[in-house]
């Protein structure tokens, strides 16, 4: 683009968010142009600049974000929404340029609704605010996961995330009423007042997920839940996977525990036992029960019942509660995966009569065709019909040179994921797609991408949003 | 441009880790990527791997008011604020300060203070008249209080006078160094200042500091940097607390409903969180803003004002919400950085007062 043509467009964003939320600094293009994907940090590592975007705009609603939607689908410019950053998946990464749309000043609590039980706020908003405004009024969000505190609303929504007690309380997208939504076109929907009912296919659950590629959601209205009485830790130690997972799945059918997570052995002895101290071998599970306090006292006698016919051992509350204190310190730089090694998290999710035989195919495959990867494992959200595998490869010692690198990150992702795909796993549990994965919908769902390609299609018929992100 | 290997290690490990965003009080007053303890990691090690020039990112090591909670909040024990500080010392080494930063030295080398003030409140040079000239005591005002806040310094004096005790205060009183510390870290100009102001201070046995960013410097950058202060350091909450528990001061407990804006360098850097409340609970009653103690986030910062004036406001009004929400009608300040930003966003039906002034009018009542 011609750098006259640049400037008229510039002003015209300037004009619809105001010259102080629409820069072109190299600070501001700069730190947009790395997330936590670890290939963009790889090349920040090396010294190497990503992709930048042209200009990052920041509007503070959905009338302002409406105005740059229209602007950039006339002009057919590339948009990617930014909230915290904080994906793995490089979904966030302007990988085409043109605008970066940060969301973070549309972070207004609108509402506490104690009586319906949620908040509506602007997806911009970082998450522990609004856990923040629910404590404040004795309620609590129940979405913890390790990145409560630097990610977004919309972050969390916009690839489907999940936190730790979400075997109780459910997925993020189990946790949203209503949203309003800006298309590409820039017009301003908002999806259906209540999340159950029969009026054709949940819009919700069409712009979740969608990783900014269907449309800009700015507005949502999150769940919120009473705190507990009590909320009660026990570890255990099984003598393998196997039994932990008939145990997990028996204790399912029976109660619903708040946390759940099994270590595979390698985990177990070394993560587990760095931070939590568990110093025996085995697979360690630690179990959360939750909510009034002789409810949980009943579930936990049934948890213990049942833990024991599989020949778990009870090793008390003080790991539990061990690692809840530590829970998000795994991912503080010195504790979390960092350089100079090469990581990656392959999560999936399957019913019970196939997870673990993805984990030992994902295992076996990585570990066979890439002899120098570290591979370990748990299992950190149960349903009463599955669960998910949260499994990382680890390279100590991968390519300097950042080409090859990336050439040797791409052949262990796509072995991970094939192995899970061809054991009846997904693409992602709950990380999303982004650039990353993107090569690989297509061998997920077949012709049914054509579903995805289709609203895509309908509503973004420039491909201004996000191009490249989730395989469209 | 000098690097210790501690500022090496630290930008390594924040670079890619964010959190700490929740906390920072500029990043939730501007919504902006940049004002991240990341994101001044992330180019900062551009900078150090000689792929972006300091020049070009400097201003963004200037959005940052040092407050320490990204430090407070790291569960791994990394400091950002060491980082930025450094940044800043090798910017001023360099000579590549931002132009607004230079004017700021610019005033403070010709009029003694970062506002480019040269005239003191006439109120505030009236009182201190009323004080005797020489004590063994002295009430340190500050240049923040004594350019931006009169008020408040005039509302702690006439407290202290009411209790007896023998101090002085002086308009003479020499520059802490906090704004050049604050701007340029540990330069030989800072240190010049630094050491001219304890020859002054060790002339007395107790000064009573009324400005936390002055006795958190007094106690920590003084001490680390070798200048000997010999005088004892108190700050006023403090003092103001001891003279409370003594009954030298017995303030009327009435229905006054309070919140108390922990100054940061006062529960973080000086640990003094419940000096305050001591004093608040011997007035009224007093209900705690959601973030408080060592986890407070700052409403205001003077020096930082003067450069980045929306900013700050918008950092005090997040306080001011904090403070609506458990519906205290009086919000409460021990610092006069705080004191200013919010009196500029409060609204009318919460009402700002420092802590010596709640006294004051517990012992009229």
């Amino acid at each position: 683009m011609n750098d006259f043509l640049f400037g008229m467009i510039l002003s015209e964003l300037e004009d619809a968010v105001g010259c102080d939320h629409c820069s072109t600094r190299e600070i501001d293009k700069l730190t947009h142009s790395i997330d936590y994907f670890w290939l963009s940090r790889l090349w920040a590592d090396r010294g190497r600049h990503m992709p930048e975007a042209d200009v990052v705009v920041s509007p503070a609603s959905a009338k302002e974000t409406s105005t740059i939607l229209k602007i950039a689908n006339y002009y057919k410019i590339p948009v990617t929404t930014w909230g915290g950053g904080g994906g793995t998946q490089g979904g966030a990464l302007p990988v085409c340029g043109g605008i970066v749309l940060d969301t973070k000043r549309m972070n207004q609590i609108y509402d506490v609704n104690t009586e319906s039980m949620y908040i509506e706020c602007g997806t911009g908003a970082v998450y522990k605010h609004i856990e923040w405004a629910a404590n404040e009024k004795g309620y609590a969000t129940m979405h913890y996961p390790s990145s409560l505190t630097c990610s977004t609303v919309g972050g969390f929504l916009a690839h489907r995330g999940i936190g730790v007690v979400s075997t109780k309380y459910g997925k993020i997208d189990d946790m949203v009423l209503q949203m309003e939504v800006v298309l590409p076109n820039g017009d301003i929907i908002e999806t259906s007042p209540a999340p159950k009912h029969a009026a054709g296919p949940d819009l919700n659950q069409i712009f979740i997920g969608s990783e900014g590629t269907l449309g800009i959601m700015t507005k949502a209205q999150m769940r919120i839940y009473a705190q507990p009485e009590e909320r009660r830790f026990r570890g255990f130690l099984f003598r393998n996977l196997s039994d932990a997972f008939k145990a997990g799945r028996e204790l399912l059918q029976k109660i619903k525990p708040s946390v759940m997570r099994l270590y595979d052995e390698a985990e177990t002895g070394s993560i587990i036992k760095k931070i939590v101290g568990v110093e025996k071998k085995g697979a360690f599970m630690n179990i959360a029960i939750e909510g009034i306090s002789e409810i949980v006292a009943v579930e936990e006698r049934i948890l213990l019942d049942t833990f024991g016919k599989y020949g778990a051992e009870d090793l008390g509350s003080e790991y539990g509660e061990k690692w809840w204190k530590e829970k998000i310190t795994f991912f503080y730089p010195g504790h979390a995966l960092d350089f100079p090694r090469m990581f990656g998290t392959m999560d999936t999710i399957a019913p019970f009569d196939k997870i673990e035989k993805i984990y030992w195919a994902m295992k076996n495959a990585i570990e066979s065709q890439f002899p120098m990867a570290r591979f370990i494992a748990h299992f950190s959200h149960w349903y009463e019909w599955g669960a998910m595998v949260y499994d990382r490869f680890i390279v100590e010692n991968p390519p300097e040179d950042p080409m090859e690198a990336l050439r040797l990150h791409n052949q262990i992702w796509n072995c991970g994921v094939r192995a899970a795909l061809a054991h009846g796993g997904v693409v992602n549990d709950h990380h999303g797609v982004g650039i990353k994965l993107g090569r690989l919908m297509k061998e997920q769902y077949g012709p049914a991408m054509q579903v995805f390609e289709g609203l895509k299609k309908q509503l973004d018929p420039n491909g201004i949003l996000n191009p490249f992100k989730l395989g469209m | 441009m000098q690097q210790t290997s501690r500022y090496r290690e630290t930008i390594d490990a924040c670079r890619f880790c964010w959190m700490c965003r929740h906390i920072c009080p500029i990043g939730n007053a501007t919504g902006q990527e940049r004002n991240t303890a990341r994101a001044r990691a992330l180019v900062l090690s551009f900078v150090a791997r000689n792929c972006e020039k300091l020049e070009n990112i400097v201003d963004n090591i200037y959005e940052c008011a040092l407050c320490g909670a990204c430090t407070r909040e790291c569960m791994t024990g990394w400091d950002p604020v060491s980082v930025t500080t450094e940044a800043r010392l090798n910017a001023a080494l360099d000579g590549i300060l931002p132009d607004s930063i230079l004017q700021l030295i610019d005033r403070i080398e010709k009029t003694g203070n970062v506002f480019g003030e040269t005239q003191i409140d006439s109120a505030l040079v009236s009182i201190i008249d009323t004080l005797p000239k020489m004590a063994d005591t002295l009430f340190l005002i500050g240049r923040n209080a004594m350019f931006r806040a009169p008020k408040t310094a005039r509302e702690a004096i006439h407290l202290l006078k009411k209790t007896g005790i023998q101090f002085t205060a002086t308009v003479a009183e020499p520059d802490s160094g906090y704004a050049l510390y604050f701007l340029t870290g540990a330069t030989e100009e800072t240190r010049t200042v630094m050491q001219k102001a304890a020859e002054f201070f060790n002339r007395y046995k107790t000064i009573i500091v009324f400005d936390p960013l002055d006795a958190s410097l007094l106690n920590r950058q003084y001490r680390e940097w070798g200048i000997p202060v010999t005088a004892k350091i108190i700050t006023a909450t403090s003092f103001l607390a001891d003279l409370v528990k003594q009954g030298i001061l017995q303030p009327k407990k009435g229905n006054g409903i309070y919140t108390f804006q922990d100054p940061a360098a006062l529960a973080r850097d000086l640990e003094e969180t419940e000096a305050a409340r001591t004093v608040l609970e011997s007035c009224g009653t007093l209900r705690e803003m959601f973030l408080n103690r060592r986890d407070t986030m700052i409403a205001g910062h003077l020096v930082m004002a003067e450069y980045l004036p929306d900013v700050i406001l918008a950092a005090a009004a997040n306080r001011i919400n904090s403070a609506m929400t458990v519906e205290a009608k009086t919000v409460v300040t021990a610092c006069p950085s705080d004191y200013v930003a919010i009196k500029a966003v409060c609204p009318n039906s919460i009402q700002v007062k420092s802590l010596e002034k709640v006294v004051l009018e517990c012992l009229q009542d």
